[in-house]
């Protein structure tokens, strides 16, 4: 037992996930920009993909991604209340809750898609998000349902 | 009429850009003037950009200013002159000659990219007016992370080359992109101009000024905006909030009406802001122990007493009518008559002042050189019911947002469209 | 016809340069499909790198184009604007973030190195699935349908006039003027109510680019910004259809009825009337008790309807202000005293206004409730255990939506907010818009309010007409908007119900739903919605983003 615990944890210390982030254009990405501009270290971990409101992104979108490759899947967006498109946000918030729901049937950890509102002037707040999904989807290791390409 | 003459009529001035000076000109450039911006900061966004949020819905003032600003910077038709100072009005609506002090940046604005490396290697620290003096910048600096634009800015009172004649290359130095330059001169910018929009904000009393409210820069009692900057995440504590030693505090109280009987005027606003903070002293510091002391609550339109009464159950409302604060044994004592005229104490570890709201610093010298009316507490315009608040009482120029009496964010969006409705009306 | 990709680093200085191996990033671009050329340079930005991409564009017939280099929402315009300048549709060009996202927080350079072919990568695999899109031109009729004829609505319509614009008033009583008509005079000034609005009916009538319509009502608007068409009908005739380009709702509000609250007796004990009531009784002439004399005691109540209401109605502090200046003048002797929760007195000059009105005698008593009972001829106010005796009651209720505030909500798509009033579309950025583009709001349709920032926002109103709907200029669409395909589209309406900008209808005759691009705001939310697929969001569509989306996961 010992010995497959020490394999386990050296697999997650060289396993480093792949992350996508999809970042709404008016605050999320502007945000990440921000924690970019101050130099805020973060792991090379998430590669953010720019659509105009976080109401973009639908539950198909998200699964792909798992079936291609994702460790994780981080949908960012304005905080309730300051969607710049009026309400997208909360449409945004909908879908996401659908989908952690329907996750189990999928065989893939529900922690593995997070949602998460950040503002155009928090990249701190930003750059902690990313530290802690990181290290979330490293402990939950890789993902096991991604296509063999 | 002659060809200038019609030039002029195409062309419009904004003096301040803040988020009424900033709608102003999107709307006059929509209609397809030409807006000459003028700011005398480096940065442009007013107060807003101070805020972390706003009432009474909580967003994000960032996110809710820079997409404008965005679009004021990409705005072919609108001209922003930053560190520029209106000196000169002559003519007449439809044709104006305004003369504007524009100061040397030092930094050139197509050079520079904004990557920061200057600041480093400067000799001289200062505290940063734009962190209400809470944090410290250099002699070449930007005011905050994500100012804009977001070029730095040479402060000559404060940079050894000008203050005492040294050769002090360091930024230059740092720089890659050679966009330092010394040899920038202040311009005398002539405009000519159909109609002009004053859209100069406000700025707080000095709270020195307010007899017995215990606010020295050094204790724990604070303005507004030193809150703010607070509080900000992009502020100098990264939105920490402590006390001056470092501690986190136990107890706040929410100073409303300071220097309300100075000034003789209600401020309209300091309520709201004051129940925004508890939501912001709640946010960081869920123990935390509140208090609101007002003489009334002011909390006028359809959302703002339905804010209140959601916070309200986070800190204790305290009526008073004479109000004191000292400082005793580390803590803040207010001192205070109740409305049943009983004599209360409480001590408590910080204060967050609301001091009234003032026409911002230089609106006497603009409003001579404007030929603009003030009212008996400084502002520009009438209070009358049967004129626009946008209108100064000299034709061509009008007035929009906290230059013509404090209010919130929405009141100025408004006046400073209608100004420009009135503009676009005049000038056809 | 064969793609051609022109795909360029940006050094930015050091910033790109030294964080990671640009030339590594370049030899792993180069071999993917569709690519021409890839190059690196200094700095992109600078108006020597601009022209530099203009140049290669042409130079080597690119169809797409990739720069790699800081955020988009720094340059993306300006890479736009050069492809512009090469002739290229600007939609072609895709950037990667490499400063804000890659250089700037990846120590490491090696990391950052594979991040970036991976970014760049992804660019490319996805700009070739970009199409050109263009920003349409539709045609707009600049005219405008003012609804209501009180001061904002004549303040809107007298702004907005000019040769070349015709403005509708259509007011459903039979007079023009409103709320304020009906006051002697307003605060803080005292300046006169029916001067106010005269002057203002005067220049309606004499102004021959507005046509005013009194006793008549909308019936109703249909259309979008730019081309609505409206049917008014005046009393028993018949109904009139117009065209208009832009809808200003000034219908105004209407006051809580205190007769709903045992505590203030209205209705029930003699001498307890209204703020308007009073108004009425001033304008006439005669201030007195139903006995026919003159009061020699008032009490004020603020506040009434407040708690009931949830907010606060901003006027009434000072209106009842106003009605003790009445009745000093009119009544010297009588004596005032005004029982309120909050003074509710922001600005420069009302606190002033306050103090002169307590100066003539007017006494003010703070209080958390009150409560009215009849005693003879008399009225007991009870106030906190206290009790004043007035012959005379004056209540200033709460400002409240006017009755038909929902039909017109139905009829125009502008939601109902806080306090059941109109919405406006931003409570701070946009107080006088909706999200229904072409409709604004002026006035207490939209929440309570003084005169002076009810003409404020009709003027404001004014000002977003004037600069957006311009006689003889066509209104821009945006260019990433949604489109519905046809043939894929099963007229579910899911993304009609989405929309948070009403810019998609249903058309019934083909079973399909429609995207108005003059409305559409292009957020994307009816593509995520669509269970058929047949929404997609231009620049957005699920190919674009998987194809970056499947390239980043290699």
């Amino acid at each position: 037992m010992p010995e497959e615990q020490e394999k386990e944890e050296k697999m997650s210390e060289e396993f480093e996930p792949r992350i996508v982030a999809f970042l709404c254009n008016w605050c999320s990405y502007a945000g990440a920009d921000v924690a970019g501009s101050s130099k805020l270290e973060m792991p090379p971990t998430v590669t953010p993909v720019k659509v105009m409101c976080s109401s973009r992104v639908d539950p198909v979108m998200v699964i792909t991604a798992f079936l291609r490759g994702a460790d994780g899947v981080l949908i960012a967006g304005c905080h309730p209340g300051d969607c710049h498109y009026d309400k997208g946000n909360y449409y945004a918030r909908r879908r996401f809750a659908v989908l952690r729901e329907i996750f189990d049937t999928l065989a893939l950890e529900g922690e593995r898609v997070r949602l998460s509102w950040v503002s155009a002037s928090e990249g701190p707040r930003y750059a902690e998000v990313v530290r802690e999904f990181s290290a979330k989807i490293k402990q939950l290791g890789p993902n096991p349902v991604k296509h063999k390409t | 009429m002659t060809k200038k003459q019609q030039k002029a009529k195409e062309q419009v001035l904004v003096i301040g850009a803040g988020m009424a000076g900033i709608e102003a000109s999107l709307t006059l450039a929509a209609a397809d003037k030409k807006v000459y911006l003028v700011e005398k900061e480096p940065l442009f966004g007013g107060k807003v950009i101070k805020f972390e949020e706003v009432f009474a819905n909580m967003e994000c003032s960032t996110c809710m200013a820079a997409p404008k600003q965005q679009e004021v910077l990409q705005n072919d038709k609108i001209e922003l002159l930053t560190l520029g100072k209106v000196k000169e009005v002559q003519g007449e609506a439809g044709n104006f000659v305004v003369k504007i002090e524009k100061k040397a940046r030092y930094v050139s604005l197509e050079e520079c990219i904004g990557c920061n490396e200057c600041f480093e290697p400067c000799p001289v620290s200062l505290p940063n007016e734009f962190e209400e003096n809470l944090g410290e910048r250099k002699a070449i600096y930007i005011p905050c992370p994500g100012a804009l634009p977001n070029i730095p800015s040479i402060d000559t009172e404060n940079c050894v080359r000008f203050t005492k004649g040294e050769n002090c290359q360091l930024c230059k130095e740092a720089c890659m992109f050679e966009a330092i330059d010394f040899d920038q001169k202040d311009e005398e910018v002539e405009l000519n101009v159909g109609a002009i929009i004053v859209a100069t904000g406000f700025d707080l009393m000095d709270p020195e000024q307010i007899s017995d409210c215990g606010y020295n820069g050094k204790a724990n009692v604070y303005t507004a905006l030193e809150m703010e900057r607070l509080y900000a995440s992009n502020g100098p504590t990264e939105g920490k909030i402590t006390l001056r030693n470092g501690k986190e505090p136990t107890s706040a109280a929410m100073i409303h009406c300071i220097g309300r009987e100075k000034a003789g005027y209600c401020s309209g606003v300091c309520c709201m802001y004051s129940f925004k903070f508890i939501h912001y002293l709640k946010d960081k510091l869920p123990e935390i122990t509140l208090y609101d002391f007002y003489s009334d609550l002011c909390m006028p339109g359809k959302s703002y007493q339905p804010f209140y009464e959601h916070l309200k159950d986070k800190t204790e409302s305290v009526r008073f009518q004479d109000l004191k604060i000292a400082h005793q044994n580390g803590k803040v004592r207010i001192k205070y008559k109740s409305l049943a005229d009983q004599d209360k104490t409480l001590d408590v570890d910080m204060v967050i002042l609301a001091p009234a709201i003032m026409p911002a610093k230089g609106a006497s010298e603009l409003a001579g050189v404007l030929g603009v009316e003030q009212d008996e507490n400084g502002f520009f315009g009438f209070q009358s019911s049967d004129r626009s608040p946008e209108e100064s009482g000299r034709d061509g120029i009008y007035l929009a947002g906290c230059v013509l009496g404090p209010e919130d964010i929405g009141k100025a969006i408004a006046q400073a469209d209608a100004a420009a409705g009135k503009v676009i009306a005049l000038l056809g | 016809m064969d793609r051609k990709i022109g795909v360029y680093v940006c050094e930015c200085g050091p910033n790109i340069a030294d964080a990671l191996d640009i030339d590594r990033v370049i030899e792993a671009v180069s071999g993917l499909e569709n690519v021409a050329v890839v190059e690196r340079y200094k700095l992109l930005c600078s108006p020597g790198g601009k022209k530099y991409l203009a140049e290669q564009i042409k130079e080597h017939g690119l169809t797409h184009l990739v720069v790699g280099a800081c955020s988009p929402k720094q340059h993306e315009a300006t890479f736009m604007g050069v492809c512009e300048e090469g002739r290229m549709n600007p939609f072609l060009m895709q950037m990667a973030n490499l400063r804000e996202q890659i250089a700037w927080i990846t120590p490491d350079k090696e990391k950052a190195t594979e991040r970036a072919i991976r970014h760049m990568k992804a660019a490319v695999r996805r700009v070739r699935y970009h199409a050109p899109l263009e920003q349409k031109e539709i045609e707009c009729n600049a005219d405008v349908l003012v609804i209501g004829g009180g001061i904002a609505g004549m303040s809107a319509a007298l702004l907005l006039s000019s040769p070349d614009r015709k403005v509708f008033l259509v007011e459903k009583n039979t007079e023009l003027g409103g709320m304020v008509s009906r006051c002697e005079k307003l605060f803080p000034d005292m300046a006169r109510g029916s001067e106010i609005t005269e002057s203002r009916v005067k220049s309606l009538k004499e102004d021959e680019n507005i046509e005013v319509l009194t006793g008549t009502v909308v019936e109703n608007v249909l259309g979008f910004f730019g081309n609505f068409v409206v049917t008014v009908r005046e009393k028993e005739s018949e109904p009139q259809e117009f065209k208009v380009g832009a809808v200003v709702v000034a219908t105004g509000a209407d006051l809580f009825d205190p007769s709903a609250l045992a505590e203030y007796g209205y209705g029930k004990i003699k001498n307890v009337v209204t703020a308007p009531e009073l108004e009425e009784m001033n304008l006439k002439g005669n201030i007195t008790l139903e006995n026919g004399n003159e009061p020699k005691s008032v009490g004020i109540i603020h506040c009434v309807g407040r708690k009931e209401k949830g907010y606060c109605s901003e006027v009434c502090c000072r209106v009842g202000m106003k009605i003790s200046r009445y009745l000093k003048e009119k009544i010297p002797a009588v004596s005032i005293t005004q029982f309120y929760q909050d003074l509710c007195v922001p600005g420069s000059g009302a606190q002033a206004f306050y103090e002169k009105t307590r100066n003539t005698g007017v006494e003010f008593v703070c209080t958390e409730a009150v409560k009215l009972s009849g005693s003879v001829e008399k009225i007991k106010i009870d106030h906190d255990g206290k009790i004043d005796t007035v012959d005379m009651v004056v209540l200033l209720p709460a400002i409240e939506p006017a009755k038909d505030t929902s039909e017109i909500s139905e009829m125009l798509g502008v939601e109902k907010g806080k306090g059941g009033f109109l919405t406006e579309e931003h409570e701070k950025i946009g107080p006088v818009t909706t999200t229904v583009e072409g409709v604004c709001l002026a006035g207490t349709v939209s929440g309570p309010k003084t005169v002076r920032d009810a003409v404020s926002q009709s003027e404001a109103v004014a000002g977003k007409i004037l600069s957006s709907l311009v006689p003889g200029r066509k209104l821009e669409t945006e260019a990433r908007t949604s489109k519905i395909s046809e043939s894929l589209c099963t007229g579910c309406r899911t993304c009609l119900t989405v929309c948070c900008y009403s810019a998609i209808e249903y058309d019934e005759s083909r079973g399909v739903c429609v995207v108005n691009e003059v409305l559409c705001k292009g957020c994307g939310n009816c593509a995520a919605a669509c269970p058929s697929g047949a929404a997609t969001h231009q620049q957005f569509t699920p190919t674009q983003i998987y194809r970056e989306v499947i390239e980043i996961l290699r």
